[in-house]
């Protein structure tokens, strides 16, 4: 009788640990991290390394992130190279062998994705250029369907008691996510015309047929010359887009310069969810994103 | 529903025709419905199985459903493998190190004389001159190597090609599978201790390093074959603590002595916070103890006995943006030996101890791709004792040199960097009025950076 008692208690205790254990996700990018939350809601905790306010290609692997990823079970990020510059220290530095290549806690979202502007010959004469693709696909609505799909996988491998939870907020997502794109397609950027700094949006052109005629930044990662402000002038003048695109990270003076001599208009859209307001998930980010360029 | 209350009426009515036939046998009648009630149970367990089994598979219809429904089902995640294609050695291309190339070259030019230069020692400390060149110079071309080894191992190598030739200066594998936020580091490596003694020469904020690393570890710092254990626990605040037994093979704290085996050992503890969105500080003791055969103390002098270094460190960072940044750094040192100096001239044996130490002070600020820093060295702040046969032995100013320092990174991967260093470490009465220009490119790889 004993022992039946202890064993009861046992395995009360042993399920009730089981249901407030949350899984620790470390997600390098803010979008990352709400999507894991769309699909994982309260049974996952998530920390975001990369502040809105940061241009994700340039992150210093400072000790605070270190130690946030020792704690992961499960570390997603972008992939394509994009977080290169830090995200391999961190892995190692953290001394966690969830998260280290190979494993299922190492979560590169860019594996379910399909790369667009993949060069076929590169080298740095060229600027920092990512030879695997763009790796902005969180602006593509089908790139990230897979993405949350690939997450819902992962997460049921780790976490199988929770399959039909995750399962169940994955088609939650993915309704809302065919309702959203029908709407946004009812905005009709096709035809548009912008000017950006930075080779952020060409997934979002490709999927919604508007079009990049030129970047400020002419090699990426190198603030432009003299010589290519002027030739992205020229392209302004032959080719007249809607406005120059800009986000929260990109470097004011070159944008300042170009509009004012072309007498364009510059719009502030943002790069990532929560980097301007109204951005608090992927789907108000996407919304925003949609809205201003459809009045731009 | 109905299907579990139609069940359910079957199982009473079985029950019911039991509980009858048991009334004829009231002898065992406890037993039998004791038999009865557990069989209920696993029956009633198996209702509730079946019932959740129908539950999924209408919950599996209801997705399928949905997904035909929608004009475009999500396709299947599929894992792309990155793997070069073919060609005539297959795919082993893929598992080639990544390869990068660091180019550290610099002019020069001082106030000083060839001769000078080369007997610009720190007397009292190292009696090792500069070893700059007036004119251009190489540092190095670092060929850098690394790769996961299997699933356990993670390799890097550091090969300077330099005018002297081809070098091994670090080549070591790290664990990345160890249990508890352990990690090793196995082969030859620079040593934890400190904040720049881990750091490559092209990553320093200035060309050349501080005085008290000179004084105290020399050119190569330490840089040692051993191994090396580190523990990130799971605390609040990053908190690494780490301990190293190494060959102990540094000419300036240990001397090359083979045959003591391991003889020099170290232990650090790194700690470091946010403060505010852009803040971080970093800080640390670090202690070294060996035994010591050396002959980098004074000409014709061999010293013999034990050495401990202490070492604290500082930092705070503060980066609002990549385009902007402050830097306050910080390092004290403080170096003890007891032993015998033997002049080796006329074989007279002397007593020595000294307890000497040492700090500098250094401050960038970058704005763009630009970068201003100044640094200030001092030598012996606190402690200056130097006993020969137990006399003090005074050796004149204590050293010191400002340096000033402004560069500009074209890119991340170039960084042309012009310093003014007035160095006066000589202890007499002469100034070191050095200017350099430096230019570092690195191709290929793209190593991540540490903080």
């Amino acid at each position: 009788m004993r022992k039946k008692l202890l064993k009861l208690v046992f395995c009360l205790t042993a399920f009730t640990v089981n249901l407030f254990a949350q899984i620790n996700v470390v997600a390098t990018l803010p979008w990352i991290g709400d999507i894991a939350k769309q699909i994982g809601k309260e049974k996952l905790s998530i920390t975001v390394l990369v502040k809105t306010s940061q241009d994700p290609h340039y992150v210093e692997a400072k000790p605070s992130l270190i130690i946030a990823a020792r704690k992961a079970d499960i570390l997603m990020y972008n992939g394509l190279d994009l977080e290169i510059g830090y995200l391999p220290v961190i892995i190692e530095s953290s001394k966690n062998p969830n998260i280290q290549p190979g494993r299922p806690g190492n979560f590169d979202c860019s594996k379910f994705v399909s790369p667009i502007e993949k060069p076929t010959s590169v080298d740095r004469s060229m600027g920092d250029i990512h030879p695997l693709g763009n790796p902005h696909y969180h602006f593509s609505p089908l790139n990230v369907l897979k993405v949350a799909q690939g997450m819902t996988e992962t997460l049921v491998k780790i976490d199988p008691q929770n399959e039909n939870y995750y399962r169940k907020n994955y088609q939650e997502f993915y309704k809302k996510l065919q309702e959203k794109i029908s709407e946004w397609k009812s905005k009709n950027l096709s035809g548009k015309k912008f000017v950006a700094y930075h080779t952020l949006f060409s997934y979002l052109a490709n999927d919604f047929g508007f079009q990049i005629v030129g970047c400020i930044e002419a090699k990426p990662g190198i603030p432009p010359s003299s010589g290519e402000i002027k030739k992205i002038i020229d392209t302004i003048n032959n080719t007249k887009p809607d406005a120059i695109l800009v986000n929260v990270y990109s470097p004011k003076k070159p944008v300042e310069f170009v509009a004012g001599k072309t007498g364009l208009k510059t719009i502030l859209v943002p790069h990532d969810v929560g980097s301007l307001p109204q951005t608090q998930d992927w789907f108000s980010f996407m919304d925003k994103v949609i809205t201003l360029l459809s009045e731009g | 529903m109905k299907l579990t209350s139609f069940t359910q009426q079957t199982f009473y009515l079985l029950i019911l025709s039991m509980l009858v036939s048991a009334q004829s046998f009231p002898q065992d009648i406890n037993e039998r419905i004791k038999t009865l009630e557990e069989k209920l149970k696993i029956q009633q367990e198996i209702i509730q199985k079946q019932q959740t089994i129908i539950q999924q598979l209408q919950e599996e219809l209801q997705q399928i459903k949905a997904q035909t429904v929608s004009e475009k089902p999500p396709a299947q995640p599929e894992e792309k493998p990155v793997y070069a294609s073919g060609g005539l050695f297959g795919a082993a291309s893929a598992y080639n190190p990544n390869i990068s190339l660091i180019l550290d070259t610099f002019g020069y030019s001082t106030n000083l004389k060839e001769d000078e230069l080369e007997n610009w020692n720190i007397p009292g400390f190292i009696k090792e001159g500069l070893h700059h060149q007036k004119g251009m110079n190489i540092h190095a071309a670092e060929l850098y190597l690394f790769a996961p080894v299997d699933p356990f191992f993670n390799l890097y190598a550091t090969i300077p090609v330099t005018q002297e030739g081809v070098e091994l200066e670090e080549a070591y594998l790290v664990t990345t599978t160890l249990p508890a936020g352990l990690q090793a580091k196995i082969g030859k490596f620079k040593s934890g201790f400190g904040r720049l003694n881990s750091q490559h020469a092209h990553v320093w904020n200035f060309v050349d390093q501080p005085l008290v690393y000179r004084a105290f570890t020399g050119r190569e710092g330490i840089n040692e074959k051993g191994i090396q254990l580190t523990w990130l626990p799971k605390f609040p605040i990053y908190t690494q603590f780490g301990i190293e037994a190494l060959q102990g093979e540094n000419e300036i704290l240990f001397g090359n002595d083979g045959s003591k085996g391991l003889h020099a050992f170290g232990t650090f503890a790194k700690m470091s916070f946010d403060i505010g969105s852009y803040g971080t500080i970093l800080f640390g003791p670090s202690l070294m103890i060996g035994d010591t055969k050396t002959d980098s103390i004074e000409q014709d002098h061999i010293f013999i006995g034990d050495t401990k270094l202490f070492g604290f460190e500082f930092t705070y960072k503060w980066k609002p943006s990549r385009w902007k940044s402050f830097l306050l750094q910080s390092e004290y040192l403080l170096r003890s030996q007891k032993g015998k100096l033997e002049d080796t001239a006329t074989s007279t044996l002397h007593t020595l101890k000294r307890s000497q130490d040492g700090l500098y002070l250094q401050t960038i600020y970058q704005t763009g791709r630009w970068g201003f820093g100044a640094r200030y060295d001092l030598l012996e702040p606190f402690k200056d004792t130097f006993k020969l046969d137990g006399v003090q032995t005074s050796f004149g100013d204590k050293p010191w040199r400002a340096s000033a320092m402004v560069e500009f990174n074209p890119s991340e991967f170039s960084k042309i960097r012009l310093q003014y260093n007035y160095d006066r470490s000589s202890r007499a009465n002469i100034t070191n009025n050095e200017v350099f220009l430096q230019f570092i490119g690195g191709v290929g790889a793209h190593a991540a950076h540490t903080f």
